[in-house]
């Protein structure tokens, strides 16, 4: 962690290009001048007429915006692969237990090994879980865990996305585009397939259908609407799934159950992949003023006759000040040491610690505990010195409200920039589904800081996204 | 699966207004026309003071304009953001149905609509003058044909479809009613011109509106009269702007949606009533009881059509 | 003691409601100090109702209304024998963990200076508890001379529900009493939560709230700031959350005015 060069997936520090990489190395090579250009130009009609699109909140002009896609994949060896794999299903699995821990008998808190008041007086700890019994005992049903490497061999994961992930769509569309724009450099390499997540989706979702659901249970896709950032994604699962896509005005609650308004009377719903915020979701239960949920939705869950994905309160699993007893977590419930590591974290609320940290600000992330997207967040170095300072204030006046690390030297990939190739910084989120089983689809979602020496690689600020490719033996 | 009652009204009015936006460039069309070749004085004005009456848009626009001229009214018909009728806000509005059910449509239809929008969305008023207006006004009809043509080229023949048809040819069979009024007010004040050059003339245009006055040779070989030209956008069924035409055509797609689920509904009765009005009458009878009065009765019936429809299919 | 219920709730919805939706805790649970001897809620809507168990043990009813129309009237009835157990609950099953109620909220908080002298006692924690229902009591005054908490002004909108005598008001005027002692206690960390129900006293039968606190050795003890006992055989339990907020007799979407009149009696 932090030398000064990053590490790059392609090269080696002696310029020969590292083994899976080597196909994509040559397809480089043998393409003509303004190629990847043009490539790129279709990329972008390819996206804009499909209508994929987000909403950048506070732009002015028009809300929708194209996510800038890079046409060079970013390749993952399988043996990589794996090893990534595996901890990520030790760490899905282990944050499901502690959900049903903590929303039954608090067992680690008993045990004192994460602090007590850290979960209950949580925000995102939801009292009103308590005690309910999930079908198969999952909570996260569909998680994107961040993942940023810094060597060959050492990957550190930023963040468990536990609430509503986001971005799958932009993971599926970036392969479809890919293999529109390369098909020959797909028929140079085996790469594993990432076409099957819609199919697994439904199926983790159909696992988890209440016990008086069918054989076929019906689910719909609740979205806040079209006007969300993510409302292309949530048409696009639904679409892929052949779910149903409802908002909030759609579904009601009737003796207990959840119904739709269809054209020809109400139909029973058995499991809703919901994309509003718990906070939204219902206004008998949370907040009384939103417009988004559907009245009597969470009582009816708790009833056993519907199933919410993710369950509410999830949020308590992936809670930044949560986030540093992980490898804990995964000890106490599977007895296991974690397979991937965690950033280190520094605690502000700790004197020494926050001492420390004033005076290497220059040097570390700071994050707001509850702030997501990019947003409310310093890299101390690529900051001027007025935001250190600024920063500084605000962890001397809210020392609970940050976290801090080091400032991680993420990877690099060779990105298409101006016309030439040259390496930015990637993150990495791996999509993941628990149901039945624990499914992981092979790569994930690759985002590149398109900005020389950014690390921030958030769509919000200026980031663009890659197809990943997990290599087969 | 079954259908969302909001995913069948959003099909309806995706189509309503996407045809509404199309009518709107007639209609803006005929006013232009007329305002250029009006020999009478202030009649520019006047045609295009008819015409937005005849849209229902008169106060509307005079709560925003004093001066009626080609480019006010322009304006107010193709980009006024605060006319919901207006070309830009029809494309905004079918655009935004459209959204919202992306998965109930085909990827052609929704580039087709989303393509139109991007594209509409970009331009200037203030660059659309004179034969750019004229231009701009075929575009926005080639776009509505682009899109009925992705959607007849693409979509499964289900409810949704359906849903689709109906609202296009509900809002059409409105559409050619209102353009047939327009007449009227045209010609209310000056009766005793009836049959005059400029009579004729305005005929004309009442046809240019429809896309009509080609095809109006091959079915009547005879010079423009007002009871043929009436008769052929009120009761040839050949026309397919025709109230008749529009009537039948939503009377199909409301029988197919009995069909696929099984019972008729209240706004089968609906349709009906206002079958009642276009079959087994001739021009004689209509111009005795009043043009104007007719097409009144029709318009209102055509409403009570969508208003059945909405209830009947759980709109909301 | 037997003890006869009858509560009737009326609630008027905003004209044109096209959808009404009901949370309802209205069913007491049996247990140490009460055996629920029979029980009804009757109303429109509550045959269909979905029925569960919320996330604090109690007994909820999920109603719903289509098109609503006029005053709605839920009638509550029945007759429960109770036991003096001098407050002491215990630990009934199908509860959360006592650690939950270690929780602070917005409703349920203490100035200070009120919990702030037993940080350090070397007391026990229940006579700790009764030090704190007679602080309470001090703050918030007796309820025959009730005076408007000058801390819960501050905060605002907690001083909407006057202790009128009668118990006719969505959330009963002693609901301030347990949040303040219910603050205090969790300052203190001890787990403390919110008890609604009914009572039987002289001139002020109906509807009363209390709070219970958890101690090691006993389990769940009530304690009655408002009328400054723990809770004997005159109380009847309806049904338990963190604060009044998260244990409403009744909530509605969308909001409803509710008039609830208990008539509560000795057999």
């Amino acid at each position: 962690m932090g030398e000064n060069t990053p590490f790059d997936e392609m090269y080696n520090a002696d310029g020969s290009v590292r083994e899976p990489y080597r196909a994509l190395s040559e397809w480089l090579a043998e393409q003509p001048e303004k190629g990847l250009a043009l490539m790129q130009a279709d990329a972008e009609a390819i996206f804009r007429k499909l209508g994929i699109t987000f909403a950048v909140y506070g732009s002015e002009e028009g809300t929708e915006k194209v996510i800038p896609f890079d046409v060079i994949p970013r390749i993952i060896a399988a043996n990589e692969w794996r090893k990534l794999s595996r901890g990520i299903e030790q760490r899905v699995k282990a944050l499901n237990a502690f959900l049903y821990d903590i929303y039954h008998r608090q067992e680690i808190l008993k045990a004192g090994r994460i602090p007590e008041k850290l979960i209950l007086n949580n925000a995102a700890f939801c009292p009103q879980m308590m005690g309910l019994e999930p079908a198969r005992g999952v909570y996260a049903h569909i998680i994107g865990v961040d993942i940023v490497r810094v060597g060959p061999d050492e990957f550190y994961v930023l963040e468990d996305n536990l609430r509503t992930p986001s971005g799958v769509s932009y993971m599926l569309e970036d392969r479809e585009a890919m293999m529109m724009l390369a098909p020959d450099l797909f028929q140079r390499s085996k790469v594993a397939p990432v076409e099957t997540y819609p199919e697994n989706l439904r199926r983790t979702l159909e696992s988890v259908a209440p016990a008086g659901a069918g054989r076929n249970p019906v689910i719909a896709v609740l979205t806040p609407g079209i006007y969300n950032s993510a409302y292309f994604e949530h048409s696009f699962l639904a679409d892929q799934m052949g779910a149903q896509l409802c908002e909030g005005q759609d579904l009601f609650v009737d003796g207990g159950k959840v119904y739709m308004r269809t054209t020809t009377g109400p139909e029973r719903v058995d499991v809703i992949y919901r994309r509003i915020d718990d906070d939204y979701l219902d206004p008998l239960t949370f907040r009384p003023d939103s417009m988004l949920g559907v009245p009597g939705i969470f009582d009816a869950y708790r009833a056993g006759n519907v199933t919410l994905v993710n369950a509410p309160g999830t949020g308590i699993a992936d809670d930044k000040a949560v986030y540093t007893y992980v490898p804990e977590i995964i000890e106490f419930y599977l007895g296991e040491k974690a397979l991937l590591n965690n950033v280190p974290t520094y605690n502000c609320t700790d004197v020494d610690q926050r001492a420390w940290v004033l005076e290497n600000i220059a040097e570390l992330v700071v994050k707001e505990v509850h702030g997501s997207g990019g947003y409310g967040m310093m890299v101390g170095p690529t900051s001027t010195k007025a935001q250190h300072e600024e920063f500084r204030k605000k962890i001397i006046a809210r020392p609970d409200n940050y976290i801090v690390q080091p400032t991680l030297s993420l990877s690099t990939c060779p990105t298409h920039i101006n016309n030439d190739v040259a390496p930015r910084h990637v993150d990495l989120r791996p999509y993941v589904l628990v149901g039945d089983e624990v499914r992981i689809t092979p790569g994930g979602l690759t985002r590149v800081a398109l900005k020389k020496g950014s690390l921030v690689v958030n769509s919000s600020q200026g980031g663009g996204t890659k197809d990943t490719w997990v290599l087969e033996d | 699966m079954r259908m969302l009652g909001r995913t069948a009204q959003n099909l309806f009015w995706l189509s309503r207004y996407v045809e509404r936006a199309e009518n709107m460039a007639r209609l803006l069309e005929v006013g232009y026309r007329m305002s250029l070749t009006s020999r009478r004085e202030g009649g520019a004005s006047e045609h295009l003071v008819s015409m937005l009456k005849a849209a229902e848009m008169d106060e509307a626009f005079a709560e925003r304009h004093e001066v009626a001229d080609v480019d006010t009214v322009a304006y107010f018909m193709m980009f006024d953001p605060t006319n919901p009728s207006s070309v830009y806000s029809c494309l905004q509005a079918a655009r935004t149905n459209a959204r919202s059910v992306r998965t109930a449509i085909t990827t052609d239809m929704w580039e087709s609509m989303n393509g139109a929008w991007l594209e509409f969305s970009q331009i200037k008023p203030r660059d659309v003058r004179g034969a750019k207006l004229l231009g701009l006004l075929q575009w926005v009809r080639q776009r509505s044909h682009e899109f009925r043509g992705a959607l007849l080229g693409t979509i499964l023949r289900d409810d949704g479809f359906a849903f689709l048809q109906a609202g296009n040819f509900v809002e059409r069979a409105d559409n050619t009613a209102r353009i047939l009024d327009m007449k009227y007010y045209v010609l209310l004040p000056r009766s005793s011109l009836v049959g005059g050059e400029i009579d004729i003339q305005q005929w004309t245009l009442i046809l240019r509106a429809a896309s009509a006055h080609r095809s109006y040779g091959h079915v009547y070989h005879d010079r423009y009269k007002a009871h043929n030209i009436a008769d052929f956008l009120i009761l040839r069924t050949e026309m397919p702007r025709s109230l008749v035409y529009c009537a039948h055509f939503v009377r199909d797609n409301l029988n197919l949606l009995a069909k696929l689920y099984g019972r008729r509904e209240a706004c089968h009765d609906a349709m009906d009533d206002l079958l009642k009005l276009v079959e087994g009458t001739n021009m004689d009878q209509i111009f005795a009881r009043g043009l104007h009065d007719f097409l009144n009765d029709f318009i209102d019936g055509n409403n009570r059509v969508t208003d059945t429809l909405s209830a009947s299919y759980n709109f909301y | 003691m037997r003890i006869a219920i009858d509560h009737r709730l009326s609630l008027t919805l905003p004209e044109g409601t096209g959808q009404a939706v009901f949370h309802l805790l209205l069913t007491p649970p049996s247990g140490p100090t009460q055996t629920v001897e029979s029980w009804s809620v009757e109303g429109p809507g509550i045959g269909n109702a979905g029925r569960f168990t919320d996330g604090f043990g109690n007994a909820a009813h999920l109603v719903n209304q289509l098109r609503p129309e006029g005053e709605i009237t839920i009638h509550v009835r029945g007759e429960v024998t109770t036991r003096d157990t001098h407050g002491v609950l215990g630990r009934p099953s199908g509860e959360p963990v006592p650690a939950l109620y270690r929780r602070f909220t917005a409703a349920a908080k203490a100035p200070e200076a009120l919990y702030e002298p037993f940080r350090h006692s070397k007391d026990n924690r229940l006579s700790i508890c009764h030090a704190l229902m007679a602080r309470v009591g001090e703050e918030l005054g007796l309820p025959e001379e009730p005076k408007v908490p000058r801390q819960m002004q501050a905060d605002g909108g907690q001083t909407q529900v006057q202790d009128t005598g009668e118990a006719s008001e969505q959330r009963p005027a002693a609901a301030d009493y347990a949040h303040l002692f219910i603050g205090a206690a969790r300052a203190l960390d001890i787990p403390a939560r919110y008890v609604v129900g009914y009572r039987v006293a002289d001139g002020e039968d109906g509807l009363h709230a209390w709070a219970e606190a958890f101690d090691e050795g006993l389990g769940w003890v009530g304690f009655d700031p408002h009328a400054q006992i723990c809770p004997t055989d005159r109380y009847v339990r309806l049904a338990i959350g963190l604060d009044a907020e998260t244990a409403p007799t009744l909530r509605t979407v969308p909001v409803a005015e509710v008039e609830q009149v208990a008539k509560v009696s000795a057999v």
